[in-house]
């Protein structure tokens, strides 16, 4: 039993090492994406018809395509067509940032179309402009709508970054198989399992206390 | 200080929804200080004919002026509007109230009040709350200031959002249905504060079907079918000495129940 504990502390600082990279990207990624999914949602039901198709034009081939071979493409191929040499890690978050935008911008789309008509028209009476409308009636009725979807979509981010090992990235995933095939037990992939669930535990903890905070408006008076 | 000038002129307005025609050669003129009550039986126009006069519909050819300033007109045979900033100024001068009280579900009942005059009418702040909650008083909803509209009942609902559509200081009131989605015993309190704008001299612009409220408070009473104006008149002439048939049959089904 202390053999095993012992060994666990043994491999722990590496892959330790390697958590450290999946936090850097998951936060790198919802700094960024988040609002940049925005832009995308609201231009994807433009009027202008050039913007939407833009948008949609996106959103398509970044959700049409693997992300694996997104990453390749901007870490192996920029450099060759484009002469832009970028680092693994900067590079795998550039390509996170990309992708994760395209599919939020979705769900803020199906978020902010659910909202009814009467709250826009509601709007158009007080005299509120587009701006006023979208930014102080509208988003802030559709962040509570769409967090629990996004709070999907940031759990399989944390998974997704295991992706990175495959342009060498010293991740979690990474480095439990470099201990694993060194020492030929499988203990570090076990270790590994629960550090993602550990993660995920708190991502999934700090949403739910999060949509408490943003229902607090429904809350009914026999409080 | 009297102005006669009507504060609404609707003009032959014609609204068609695709094959369906909503609004035919409407025409209709609202003074200042008059209660105007508008009834007539569903699908008949008269909440298009409402909700076009304040552009929440675009209508197909006709003439609205609203305060003396032209909102549509039809130079030709199509509608043109004026520019978009030109109508939200024309329409700052209407306050809607809605049959499902489109209230800000995130915000205070205070700040469902305040956020418009703050916000587009750039009034400071405390003058602006200030003011809200005499007009929360003036609703009987005193102390409701900090609640959100998921606390309140679906008769307080509608008082602030009486509330809210005073705090811009419409110069017309438009009632879409305003006690439609209400319990029959919690009506009295949205038509109780309804009477008493009528009183003040609130002009007012009221698609209803509580014929009680059309009966006693409004001066004038018109009656639609089928996208037309079919008749019009003061409560008495409507209730009690209806001309059309369609108006004595309908008047028929509605005073049965």
């Amino acid at each position: 039993m202390s053999e095993t504990f012992d060994y666990i502390l043994l491999i722990l600082p590496a892959l330790l090492q390697g958590t450290k990279i999946i936090v850097v990207m998951f936060f790198m990624t919802l700094i960024f994406a988040i609002p940049l999914g925005l832009p995308l949602a609201l231009g994807s039901d433009s009027k202008v018809l050039p913007v939407r198709w833009a948008c949609r034009a996106y959103v398509f081939i970044f959700r049409g395509t693997p992300l694996m071979l997104q990453l390749f493409f901007i870490y192996f191929m920029l450099p060759i067509y484009f002469g832009l040499r970028i680092d693994a890690l900067p590079a795998a978050i550039i390509t996170f940032v990309l992708n994760y935008a395209a599919y939020l911008s979705e769900i803020y789309r199906g978020g902010i179309g659910s909202i009814e008509r009467g709250q826009y028209e509601a709007s158009i009476c007080l005299g509120l402009n587009k701006f006023q409308t979208m930014f102080d009636i509208i988003i802030p009725q559709a962040i509570k709508r769409v967090l629990p979807s996004v709070t999907n979509e940031m759990i399989t981010l944390v998974k997704d970054t295991a992706l990175v090992s495959v342009l060498g990235v010293a991740d979690l995933m990474k480095n439990s198989r470099a201990a694993v095939n060194r020492d030929g037990s499988v203990m570090a992939y076990l270790v590994a399992a629960i550090i993602y669930l550990i993660l995920n535990a708190v991502l999934t903890k700090l949403s739910y206390r999060f949509e408490d905070k943003l229902s607090r408006h429904e809350v009914r008076c026999n409080r | 200080m009297t102005d006669n000038s009507p504060i609404i002129e609707v003009k032959h307005i014609n609204k068609q929804f695709g094959d369906f025609t909503a609004l035919s050669d409407v025409s209709l003129t609202v003074n200042r200080g008059e209660t105007i009550a508008i009834i007539g039986p569903s699908g008949s126009g008269k909440s298009t004919l409402l909700r076009s006069i304040n552009y929440l519909e675009q209508i197909n050819s006709g003439e609205i002026i609203i305060n003396g300033k032209t909102l549509v007109s039809t130079p030709q045979d199509k509608a043109i509007y004026v520019s978009d900033k030109e109508i939200r100024r024309i329409c700052s001068d209407l306050g809607m109230i809605f049959q499902h009280f489109n209230l800000f579900p995130h915000m205070t009942c205070l700040r469902n009040i305040t956020y418009a005059p703050i916000k587009v009418k750039k009034i400071a702040k405390a003058r602006a709350e200030a003011e809200a909650k005499c007009l929360l008083a003036m609703v009987d909803l005193s102390g409701k200031e900090d609640s959100y509209p998921a606390m309140l009942s679906g008769g307080q609902k509608q008082r602030v959002a009486i509330a809210r559509g005073l705090a811009m200081h419409p110069a017309v009131m438009l009632f879409d249905e305003p006690t439609s989605a209400l319990d029959p015993e919690i009506t009295g309190e949205v038509l109780a504060v309804m009477k008493k704008l009528a009183e003040d001299q609130m002009t007012m612009l009221v698609v209803t079907h509580e014929m009680g409220f059309a009966k006693e408070v409004a001066d004038r009473v018109i009656f639609m079918a089928d996208g037309r104006i079919v008749e019009q008149g003061t409560p008495r002439q409507i209730f009690d000495t209806p001309q059309s048939d369609r108006l004595k049959s309908f008047l028929r089904s509605v005073l049965r129940s």
